[in-house]
């Protein structure tokens, strides 16, 4: 039987702010435990919410890359219920005026571009972290507090690929943007997805299951896979699905059972007494919209316009916020943009790689970069001799500096090039044979022979050229 | 003597606060009024050179959080709490000069009118011991009415210092929602409750709300209004003045010399330049007030207090589990009135309630206030005796049980923690040597008028600086 899969996904995400969302506590990730909390935060007597402006801002700027329209009016709600590790017991958040609504991201499938519709984006916070030990549990009051956008997606996704590029697209924009480190190991990005199954064509929707703990993107795909393999084989095998909130198990690749009926909890959700609603100036929103960072989808759209580079390869590039931007740097001192990225996708990332650094954190300089380029393109090095460059101007040093100071220098002066060649002809007759009967690769062998000549010095393309000249006259 | 005398005597202040904390200490087993003796010796050697209440004693509810110093707002359950902070009022009144010489006695989380649901007992009134103070601010009151302190802060929430301030023979008041800040008071129902605060004059009510008012960052429902000078602005010219009768309320009267009190009262009023008028609420909204009141801050409170729980403070008691724990710590550490309320307030904020219970209940607050500005267009004060007799004596079980008998005018001065409008209680009168007060209820922030009308009745009864006879 085939099936009609129903995805939708929630996302909470921490954002990027000095302090908390209602308190002056600072926001901090693998500080030591509860040195980052305040009276507010422990859910003291007596303390009150204070909303963190900046927050608001933040959650603005998330709604306004994602396309949502903003309420300019700011309530917040309390949501009611015990646990440990909610130090009020309930939380401030806003069940029933969300700054944002109705937004979209639009992925890459197979069939072409798909509009994901976000339902919503509100503001709230965090809980504290909970470490269960065999005959306690410790509790760290440092994420207490921290604020959180939860992102609520409208069922429209229908499979783990998709579900994989929803939120790879949301982590770039919002990374772009600044409002949230996104790192999902670390928790700064959280995810619940949703998923049903229903027979193809039905429209009655199946129970639907809520996977947790899914601490990469790789993890949605292979966690979606396997849950809808799961209730397919519940319904052939003439079962039910249950409501659950099920749990992915990295190591079996599985999702396993966490508890059921997650759905009757009543949260006793009502208005928050102590902040009255907000009236955001329209001028205010403005001024944040209007100072944004770049979005990944007009960059792409600049660097086709501007660079010509291929989709595949802008794809790649924009992918790394900081290596794009490192590009731009280089192309201000460079016209050759396939080059430009080309090095920096390949042998750069390479090095990155190799020695555990980001282009960040590295010492390579855009003009440097974009200087060996020039030297390749004007001939004065090969392709092959700046590889040999790679690591000084990883270091930061000047390449023109080293490859002089190496005795780089390529031979490009035609006047002794043509004396080599002619030596090296003299002393191959039987290449020189092989040529006249039309076998090619005796050039290769020639320039080969010219190369050894020079130790290496001379430059390639030129040789190359001025041997098929050269073998012309003497046949 | 007054608090402006207190604050020119510069070299009495020292021996002023030892006899005050020494005072408070000797009536301690007499009244019961004190949950925490606070020593000012530190806080002597620590005065400002200046301020509104230099080397003045005064008094806190104990659910005002003062850093280090054991705040329990008279619940089991915070009888080990040490807050790590300051209220903003402290901190306002430390820099004012004043002294505190007492965490006072209060009903369980503010949470009654009898102050007898104090895990530490029953405050005794000290116009007749076989009486209660009233409550919640019960402590408070006493301690202001038996000489100890001039001033004392409570809060009110629903009459919890308006209705003790009655009964004990003082001024209680009840400044507009956001005058004064809240920051830092263990709350009750966040929008219900107001800080509030006795003294024994309106001359002193005026210099303490010049010292505790003022926005405050910390608490987003504080106001920004410039805070006026209320003791240059006092003025009992009564010329030109509209007083409006509390109708119903006066028509519920039972006791007889409440009403002659009451009555003879508007009469003197009216003599001293003021136009008196009735008017009467809508019956059904007045019979709709107490469940509306107590609806809205039982839910509330259900919420407010769900942090306490005994796992980051409080008492703890033990548990295998940390649901448990929390569990065991709220079944031991609330008394069962207040059981009973979180019961009711979780009832009406459940989903299948909320709308034909709490949402409805703040439909009808709405509906309440709406008449109660139409009064306050015309008038500039509305006005009411506080209750209809003096203090219920000890053994009186009636009060606070949550009962559907409609007693308008024993609840009607929630009125002003409806609309968040000043409120104050005055002295009226007194019956068999206790005292009974008269509430008066202005517009939103404008408690200057609120005083210059509360000066023209002390005027008129000499009902200022009345002490208790401590025998």
């Amino acid at each position: 039987m085939e099936y009609d899969v129903t995805i939708g996904i929630e996302i909470h995400c921490e954002l990027k702010t000095v302090t908390k969302m209602f308190s002056g506590a600072p926001c901090t990730f693998g500080r030591k435990a509860n040195t980052c909390t305040n009276e507010i935060d422990l859910g003291h007597p007596g303390a009150m919410p204070c909303v963190n402006k900046d927050a608001v801002a933040r959650a603005i700027e998330a709604c306004t890359a994602l396309h949502l329209t903003i309420d300019p009016l700011v309530k917040f709600d309390r949501k009611n219920y015990y646990y440990s590790d909610l130090p009020k017991g309930f939380q401030i958040t806003q069940q029933f005026h969300p700054i944002g609504r109705n937004g979209y991201v639009v992925i890459d499938t197979a069939e072409g571009e798909k509009k994901i519709r976000i339902n919503r984006i509100h503001m709230e916070e965090d809980t504290a972290k909970q470490f269960h030990l065999t005959t306690k549990t410790l509790l760290d009051y440092n994420r207490a507090g921290t604020p959180l956008i939860e992102i609520v997606s409208e069922p429209d996704m229908t499979s783990g690929e998709e579900a994989q590029k929803y939120v790879e697209a949301l982590r770039q924009t919002l990374y772009y943007i600044g409002v949230s480190d996104v790192r999902m190991e670390e928790g700064s990005m959280r995810c619940d997805v949703n998923v049903s199954i229903k027979p193809k064509g039905s429209d009655v929707f199946g129970t639907k299951n809520e996977i947790k703990n899914l601490n990469s993107i790789s993890n949605i795909g292979k966690a979606v896979d396997f849950e809808v393999e799961r209730q397919k084989q519940i319904l052939e095998s003439g079962g039910k699905v249950e409501q659950e909130t099920r749990r992915f198990d990295e190591k079996s690749g599985e999702t396993v059972l966490m508890r059921r009926k997650e759905g009757n909890v009543d949260y006793k959700f009502f208005p928050e007494p102590n902040i009255f609603p907000i009236r955001l100036d329209a001028n205010w929103i403005r001024s944040i919209q209007e100072s944004m960072p770049e979005l990944p989808d007009a960059r792409k759209e600049r660097y086709t316009r501007d660079y010509g580079l291929s989709e595949h390869d802008i794809g790649i590039l924009i992918a790394n916020k900081e290596l794009s931007e490192f590009f731009e740097e280089v192309m201000k001192h460079t016209q050759n943009a396939k080059s430009a990225c080309n090095w920096l996708l390949s042998d750069v990332s390479g090095w990155l790689n190799r020695n555990e650094k980001t282009i960040e954190n590295c010492d390579l300089k855009p003009e440097n970069l974009a200087k060996l380029i020039a030297m390749i393109d004007s001939g004065k090095i090969s392709s092959k001799q700046a590889k040999e460059l790679l690591n000084d101007l990883m270091e930061g040093k000047d390449p023109e500096a080293v490859a002089k100071e190496k005795g780089m220098e390529q031979v490009s002066d035609t006047g002794a090039l043509e004396k080599m060649i002619e030596d090296v002809l003299d002393a191959n007759p039987q290449a020189i044979a092989d040529f006249a009967a039309g076998k090619d690769r005796a050039v290769g062998f020639l320039v080969g022979q010219v190369m050894k000549a020079s130790r290496g010095k001379a430059n390639p393309g030129l040789v190359n050229k001025m041997i098929g000249e050269a073998l012309k006259k003497r046949i | 003597m007054m608090i402006a005398e207190m604050v020119k005597d510069r070299e009495g202040a020292e021996k002023r606060c030892l006899e005050a904390y020494e005072k408070a200490k000797q009536l301690q087993e007499k009244y019961n009024d004190v949950i925490t003796f606070v020593d000012p010796t530190e806080q002597l050697k620590n005065l400002p050179e200046e301020g509104l209440m230099r080397g003045v004693p005064i008094a806190l509810k104990d659910n005002v959080s003062t850093k280090g110093i054991l705040t329990t707002a008279g619940s089991r359950i915070l009888s080990n709490y040490v807050p790590v902070f300051d209220a903003k009022i402290v901190t306002k009144l430390k820099e004012a000069g004043a002294v505190v010489i007492a965490k006072a006695s209060m009903d369980e989380l503010a949470m009654g009118g009898t102050n007898k649901t104090c895990f530490t007992g029953a405050s005794l009134n000290p116009w007749d011991t076989s009486r209660m103070t009233g409550g919640s601010s019960g402590g408070s009151a006493a301690l202001v009415a038996s000489g100890v302190v001039p001033m004392a802060i409570g809060s009110d929430t629903g009459d919890s210092v308006r209705k003790p301030a009655s009964f004990c023979g003082i001024v209680g008041v009840k400044p507009t929602y956001g005058r004064i800040s809240r920051y830092g008071i263990i709350p009750y129902s966040s929008s219900l409750d107001h800080v509030g605060y006795f003294t024994r004059s309106i001359k002193d009510a005026c210099v303490a709300l010049k010292v505790l008012a003022g926005r405050d960052d910390r608490d987003m429902t504080s106001s920004f209004r410039e805070v006026p000078d209320y003791s240059a602005l006092l003025n009992s010219d009564l010329h030109g003045r509209k007083i409006a009768v509390f109708g119903n309320v006066r028509d519920g009267l039972t006791n007889a010399n409440t009403a002659k009190l009451f009555d003879d009262l508007m009469e003197s009023l009216k003599a001293k330049g003021a136009e008196i008028t009735v008017f009467r609420f809508d019956e059904a909204l007045m019979k709709a007030m107490l469940p509306t009141y107590y609806l809205i801050a039982n839910c509330e409170a259900t919420s407010n207090h769900s942090n306490l729980d005994g796992i980051r403070f409080g008492v703890r008691e033990p548990g295998d589990s940390m649901e448990e724990i929390m569990t065991n710590s709220r079944t031991k550490g609330f008394g069962p009135l207040i059981r009973k309320r979180f019961v009711i307030g979780s009832y009406g904020l459940f989903e299948e309630n909320q709308e034909r219970l709490f949402r409805k209940a703040q439909k009808v607050r709405r509906l309440i206030v709406q008449q109660l500005n139409e009064c306050l267009k015309d008038a500039d004060c509305l006005i009411a005796p506080a209750s209809n007799d003096i203090a219920p004596l000890l053994n009186d079980d009636s009060r606070d049980q949550l009962s559907d008998e409609y007693l308008v005018v024993e609840n009607h001065m929630v009125i002003g923690n409806f609309s968040g409008y000043p409120s104050m209680t005055v002295p009226m009168g007194f019956e068999n040597g206790c005292p009974l007060g008269i509430n008066l209820t202005c517009r939103a922030f404008d408690e200057e008028t609120m005083f210059d009308i509360g000066r023209a009745i002390e005027e008129i009864t000499g009902y200022e600086n009345l002490t208790a006879e401590v025998k």
